[in-house]
């Protein structure tokens, strides 16, 4: 893992019990896990009686040095060894050490979906809604007689917000041919999953 | 199921009578052709000089031809309804029958036609799709994460867009799921009884 000077001396404040009392310590590590993990989260964290005596400027710098630490972890999906050694080169003793890892141990599978869901996709089809009719006669065309389907894919976009839908009409051998394809995917898939 | 004919139409159309059966053979295939591919008056004012009128009178000879062709297409009237509805025109027996395998021999086409005009939403045309796995993004390395990705190709008015979407395992499975039951629900008795019933 490497991080920046800004983050390393951050952390290295975090690690000196002189700065950071044992109680003070565990309040700013769940605090940078909460920050990141936890959507409604907001500043009212850092106002922890413990944190009271702690110069501003320092707790932001040490939250974030910790919150940065926690994301290149995640991303790299570090393993505790890893993350000891860095630790330990930031002068943590080992009973800090011990704590993140077991805090980040905790949070790991939940950092890793929000990290994974980061990042830009075409539309994201979510389901489908579809629509049977008979159709009857038309101005132009009396007796037409034929059933039509209406297919309707729910679809969203990256940010995972909704996005006009993706509506066709088909018969039913297209509805067929669109199945059949869809089929096909999916064997494929299991196919590629037993590999 | 009768057509009813006005007298204007029945005029315009009287003009047919003073051609030999050539010629409406022709001007059945000049309406025809105006149907699919949308009128040019400069053929009426040939066909005029030919036959020595004027062009209005072939336009409305064609027009009139066009107009009992495609109400009868349109309403799908049966031979012998179209053969009544010709014979209050007074024309002759040969004439009578070259109207009705005018009719006969290009209903199916008139119909396909006119299909075409009614209001409509993009129609499916084909589906292509890639199976993709995510192996890491900027965020998170060391991903394995798989994708479907499709090529949705539409018709709307003989233009062809395409749509490029996504999905995840769960989510394919699920559609296949949904449309298998849409498939299904034309077999039901149901719908069979409305199929048979509506004629």
């Amino acid at each position: 893992m490497e991080l920046s000077e800004y983050v390393q001396s951050g952390l290295q404040t975090l690690a000196d019990s002189g700065c950071f009392s044992p109680s003070a310590y565990t309040v700013l590590l769940q605090t940078a896990f909460q920050s990141l993990l936890n959507a409604q989260a907001d500043q009212v964290a850092l106002d922890h009686p413990v944190l009271k005596h702690i110069d501003p400027t320092v707790l932001k710098h040490c939250h974030a040095a910790a919150a940065t630490c926690i994301l290149e972890a995640g991303k790299h999906k570090a393993d505790k060894s890893t993350i000891s050694t860095y630790l330990e080169d930031c002068k943590f003793d080992r009973e800090r050490i011990e704590q993140f890892c077991t805090e980040y141990q905790k949070n790991k599978d939940t950092l890793e979906i929000i990290l994974g869901s980061i990042g830009r996709c075409p539309l994201h089809i979510t389901d489908v809604s579809w629509r049977l009719e008979y159709q009857i006669k038309t101005n132009q065309l009396h007796k037409t007689y034929r059933p039509a389907y209406l297919v309707t894919l729910n679809v969203e976009n990256s940010d995972s917000r909704s996005h006009p839908d993706v509506s066709f009409s088909c018969t039913m051998e297209q509805l067929q041919d669109f199945v059949g394809k869809l089929k096909d995917a999916a064997k494929s898939l299991e196919r590629a999953s037993q590999m | 199921m009768l057509l009813v004919l006005s007298e204007e139409h029945k005029e315009h159309l009287g003009f047919l009578t003073q051609v030999d059966s050539a010629v409406v053979g022709e001007f059945g295939r000049i309406a025809v052709e105006f149907l699919r591919k949308g009128t040019n008056p400069k053929i009426y004012e040939g066909a005029a000089r030919k036959l020595n009128v004027s062009s209005d009178i072939i336009q409305h000879g064609v027009e009139g031809l066009t107009y009992l062709l495609t109400e009868g297409s349109k309403l799908m009237i049966s031979e012998i309804d179209f053969q009544d509805s010709v014979l209050v025109l007074g024309f002759s027996e040969e004439l009578n029958k070259l109207l009705l395998q005018l009719y006969l021999d290009n209903r199916k086409e008139i119909r396909s036609i006119l299909s075409e005009l009614a209001p409509k939403l993009p129609s499916y045309h084909s589906l292509e799709w890639r199976l993709d796995v995510q192996l890491a993004s900027r965020s998170l390395r060391q991903q394995i994460k798989p994708a479907v990705t499709v090529k949705l190709h539409l018709d709307q008015n003989e233009d062809q867009t395409t749509k490029i979407l996504q999905t995840d395992p769960a989510t394919l499975l699920h559609l296949i799921q949904q449309l298998e039951q849409a498939l299904g629900e034309m077999k039901t008795n149901h719908c069979r009884r409305i199929v048979r019933n509506i004629k």
